[in-house]
């Protein structure tokens, strides 16, 4: 990123949703697109503010994408995203970015690698095992431990069950927290199902991201495990308005979660202010 | 240098004001604010600080960012473009002076340029003004400020006996002084008057260090119970510089606007799931004091206050600055 | 015993007897002429107590911080300040047992901004605090035990309070919006007057609710009009003129002004009543009568 810029960087080129993904009952995958394609190639784990003209702007990481789309998985929280859940395929949306650091996939090549998620936290672990996967002769083993409220409120199933499992050298652990009549899979929350299957941490890099109480609790295990602070990732989420470090809100000490985040490894985030 | 006699200082307003607005303290009702110079009104170039610091000639209150137009599945935007007039700031302080320069490295540096800021910045020109007395709020020497010569301004102001000396620092300066030369007189040999030597001082040695230990010290719950989470001590702040975005939407069209916002209140940090990092005044009043202090200092190599008082003179509880400083290097850890 | 000494000694007493665990009272601050509030937990940290002609801020907006605590508290009221804590009481705000209320009959404070000016040396000649011309309450309505705080100044007499509505009722309608787009033009929205303001007790103010729609964040004329109407009229009736809104205003907008024009409609619409007075009158627009004679009217 050079000192330059071209236009004021707070005006999102305008896009159309070209595709919904239902994925939960409150979880939406939208495709998104410009006239011209792709609005641009972030890096896995960037963010990009995405926006109803007329509702608002928000900060979202990008789960994955297309030659000609990128997909942004949503859960229906606030008033933008109970919008944006309204909202039909041809909408005209704003985006603008990528924004942030992304996952350090150069220092993650020749590692096997450990992705920890829980409910919508997948949607940015999927865009650097998506990553992995196109790029799957760099990096060693995956992993995907995954968990959810219940099983119909697991993201991306037809990844999850169908599309993962297939790849080589990969496997794929889902649990929920309380099951349905259907569901045959492990029961139980991610943190205790990570120290049951026991992931080594011989030359692995784990990443994590999920509601607060999980990172915590998942990185207390990972530390049982005997993982370093290095060798752990995650990702954080503040409320964030510029997106270029300006604006002020999302800063944890001196570090803007949306310009030197929303990546940071366990090691980076201890030398941090404990304000997130 | 030159010398202008008290009773040009209109005409020399006057003057700049060719092809530019000027920007000149001035009363309105009790207080004192840079106001557009109009040939008239009741200039106050003599009284200290203005209430407000100029910051909004480049960071306005609120700034439009496009227009949009959205029925349906169907919306668009339009980008204001940006032309400001030219403009002349006179009688900036030294403290506001370096304001300017922290303002500039959070909006044109580190990966993104903010245009708006940049043109507005580009198209002001800055002429500083000595200060020769101190008020009692007054530290902006332990920043190492000059009360008597201000940093990156086009032209410098000493108040003298019947007049004022003027010194051009930019060549911007050089061609402004050029262009009022009827009204100036040359000084050589004239006297530059002593700076003000405030006798409010604080001790900066140690003090980030310290502050890196204290992050979950009690000291700030203590500090925070009198604090009223109002904004007076972050919009009247010469460096405070966060805003929000937000749009008005009447019917199918509407518009982008930024606005200055705090870290004081509430609502800043709220997520829209409900989750608040920063949930009670204690988080907030750290967080500002900890930007000024330690943060800023990590990020970009500076203290982000200058020394003003503003805050001091104006937190309805005395929340002060520099006894905050005085306090963190006694606390124990 | 000056009226400090007693002030430190029963804060003392109070915290050692546990009695209560904390007592709010004023304390010196960076000039001799600011005596900001002072929150004392330890019998050891009486000391810090003040008392002077600069203990301006109304300490009861502070036990809404204290509502959904266990604290006990004892609290330093002024008139103006008691006649607030009654508003709390009466709004069940804060339970009245856990409240210890040391009055303090007060002789009128002085301008703390004057004094600034003015400088040390002129400490005798300062002006009263505009907050305190024409008060009618030097002595609080409400207390566990009185304090007596020296002989009382000349207040004024309570009418000059409405002057300078009845300057601005003299204008024509035009004359007055120019009052009010002028000095409301200033307005910065830093909320310090609703922030102060033992009376705004809402736990969620609709000014901090940005994405409902009633007022934007913008910083403009009609935003901040908007601000002004509403915080002035969701006070009428709970009001009690103690005058912090004005005091705390770094752009000097007479807020009062506003706030005495309501006062004044009141009286007159619904007959003379005094916010904060008594335990048992209620705000006049806060109680329903069926004997009100607008409802008789409507009928």
């Amino acid at each position: 990123m050079a000192d330059v810029a071209t236009g004021n960087p707070l005006v999102p080129m305008p896009a159309r949703i070209v595709k919904i993904v239902e994925e939960t009952p409150d979880t939406k995958t939208f495709y998104i697109s410009t006239d011209q394609g792709k609005p641009f190639t972030p890096k896995p784990g960037q963010c990009v503010m995405l926006s109803l003209l007329d509702v608002g702007e928000g900060m979202f990481s990008v789960t994955s994408q297309g030659p000609d789309h990128l997909e942004i998985a949503i859960r229906k929280v606030g008033v933008l995203t109970t919008a944006l859940h309204e909202a039909e395929v041809g909408q005209v949306v704003g985006i603008r970015g990528p924004y942030g650091n992304g996952f350090p996939v150069e220092e993650m090549k020749g590692k096997d690698m450990l992705f920890i998620a829980g409910g919508i936290g997948l949607a940015p672990v999927r865009s650097v095992i998506n990553y992995c996967i196109e790029h799957r002769e760099d990096y060693g083993h995956l992993w995907i431990i995954y968990g959810a409220r219940t099983p119909t409120d697991l993201c991306f199933k037809e990844d999850l069950f169908n599309n993962w499992p297939k790849v080589e050298n990969c496997r794929v652990d889902v649990t929920v927290d309380r099951a349905d009549e259907k569901w045959t899979g492990p029961v139980g929350f991610v943190p205790p199902f990570v120290e049951q299957l026991k992931p080594s941490p011989e030359n692995r890099i784990a990443i994590v991201c999920g509601p607060p109480i999980m990172i915590k609790l998942v990185l207390e295990t990972l530390a049982k495990l005997g993982y370093n602070d290095e060798q752990i990732i995650t990702t954080l989420e503040m409320r964030m308005k510029c997106g270029i470090g300006k604006c002020g809100r999302c800063n944890l000490g001196s570090k803007y979660i949306c310009l030197d985040g929303p990546v940071f490894t366990f090691a980076q985030l201890k030398l941090l202010p404990s304000e997130y | 240098m030159y010398k202008l006699a008290t009773e040009k200082l209109p005409e020399l307003l006057q003057c700049w004001s060719q092809g530019a607005t000027v920007y000149v303290p001035q009363k309105v009702g009790e207080v004192t604010l840079f106001r557009p110079f109009k040939g008239q009104g009741d200039l106050a170039l003599g009284e200290g600080n203005t209430l407000e610091p100029p910051k909004d000639l480049f960071f306005p209150r609120t700034e439009k960012l496009y227009d949009y137009w959205a029925s349906g599945k169907e919306a668009r935007l339009e980008p204001v473009e940006l032309h400001p007039d030219r403009a002349v700031l006179v009688g900036v302080r030294s403290c506001d002076a370096r304001s300017f320069l922290l303002l500039d490295q959070v909006f044109l540096t580190r990966g993104y340029v903010d245009e708006f800021y940049k043109k507005r910045r580009e198209n002001t020109a800055v002429v500083a003004l000595a200060c020769t007395q101190a008020a009692p709020t007054c530290f902006c020497t332990s920043f190492g400020i000059d009360p008597g010569r201000a940093e990156g301004v086009d032209v410098q102001m000493w108040p003298v006996p019947g007049g004022y000396l003027l010194e051009a620092l930019t060549p911007r300066g050089e061609e402004m002084l050029k262009q009022a030369s009827g009204l100036l007189a040359p000084a050589e040999g004239e006297k530059i008057p002593a700076p003000a030597q405030p006798s409010l001082q604080v001790e900066l040695e140690g003090l980030v260090e310290k502050l890196q230990k204290m992050f979950d010290h009690p000291y700030w719950g203590e500090l925070s119970r009198k604090c009223l989470g109002c904004a007076i001590c972050t919009y009247l702040c010469p460096t405070c510089h966060c805003f929000d975005i937000d749009c008005e939407t009447i019917e199918t069209s509407g518009y982008r606007f930024r606005c200055w916002d705090t870290c004081l209140f509430a609502h800043y940090t709220l997520m829209a799931g409900g989750r608040n990092p920063r949930p009670t005044r204690k988080e907030r009043l750290r967080n500002r004091l900890l930007h000024k202090l330690q943060y800023f200092v990590e990020r970009y190599g500076q203290f982000a206050c200058v020394g003003c008082g503003r805050c001091l003179e104006l937190c309805p509880v005395n929340v002060d600055i520099t006894k905050v400083i005085r306090d963190v290097k006694e606390v124990s850890l | 015993m000056s009226l400090q000494d007693k002030m430190r000694e029963r804060a003392r007493e109070l915290l050692e007897s546990g009695a209560v665990n904390m007592v709010i009272g004023w304390e010196k601050g960076t000039f001799w002429y600011l005596s900001p509030p002072a929150f004392i937990t330890t019998p050891e940290e009486a000391d810090r107590l003040v008392w002077d002609e600069f203990c301006l801020n109304n300490l009861s907006k502070y036990l809404l911080d204290y509502r959904n605590t266990d604290d006990k508290i004892a609290l330093f009221v002024k008139g103006c300040d008691s006649r607030n804590v009654v508003r709390l009481l009466q709004d069940n705000q804060f339970p009245r047992e856990r409240l210890y209320l040391l009055g303090i009959k007060c002789p009128g404070l002085k301008d703390s901004r004057a004094a600034s000016l003015l400088g040390e040396e002129k400490r005798a000649e300062l002006p009263l605090a505009p907050k305190c011309v024409g008060c009618t309450h030097p002595e609080p309505v409400i207390y566990d035990e009185l304090l007596e705080a020296g002989v009382s100044g000349d207040l004024g007499s309570p009418e000059k309070r409405f002057e300078d509505v009845e300057k601005i009722e003299a204008m024509s309608y035009d004359e007055r919006y120019a009052f009010w787009v002028n000095a409301y033009a200033r307005c910065i929205r830093c909320y310090a007057c609703r922030n102060v303001c033992p009376a705004c007790d809402c736990r969620e103010c609709i000014f901090d609710r940005t994405q409902t729609g009633w007022c934007g964040k913008q910083m403009g004329l009609t935003q901040n009009m908007f601000f002004a109407i509403t915080r002035a009229l969701h006070v009428a009736g709970r009001c009690t003129e103690c005058g912090e809104c004005e005091r705390v205003c770094p752009q000097r907008l007479p807020i009062m002004t506003l706030n005495r024009k309501i006062i004044k409609e009141l009286n007159a619409l619904f007959g003379p009543y005094e916010a904060g007075v008594s335990l048992e009158a209620k705000p006049p627009v806060v109680e329903y009568r069926p004997d009100d004679p607008d409802f008789e009217e409507r009928r």
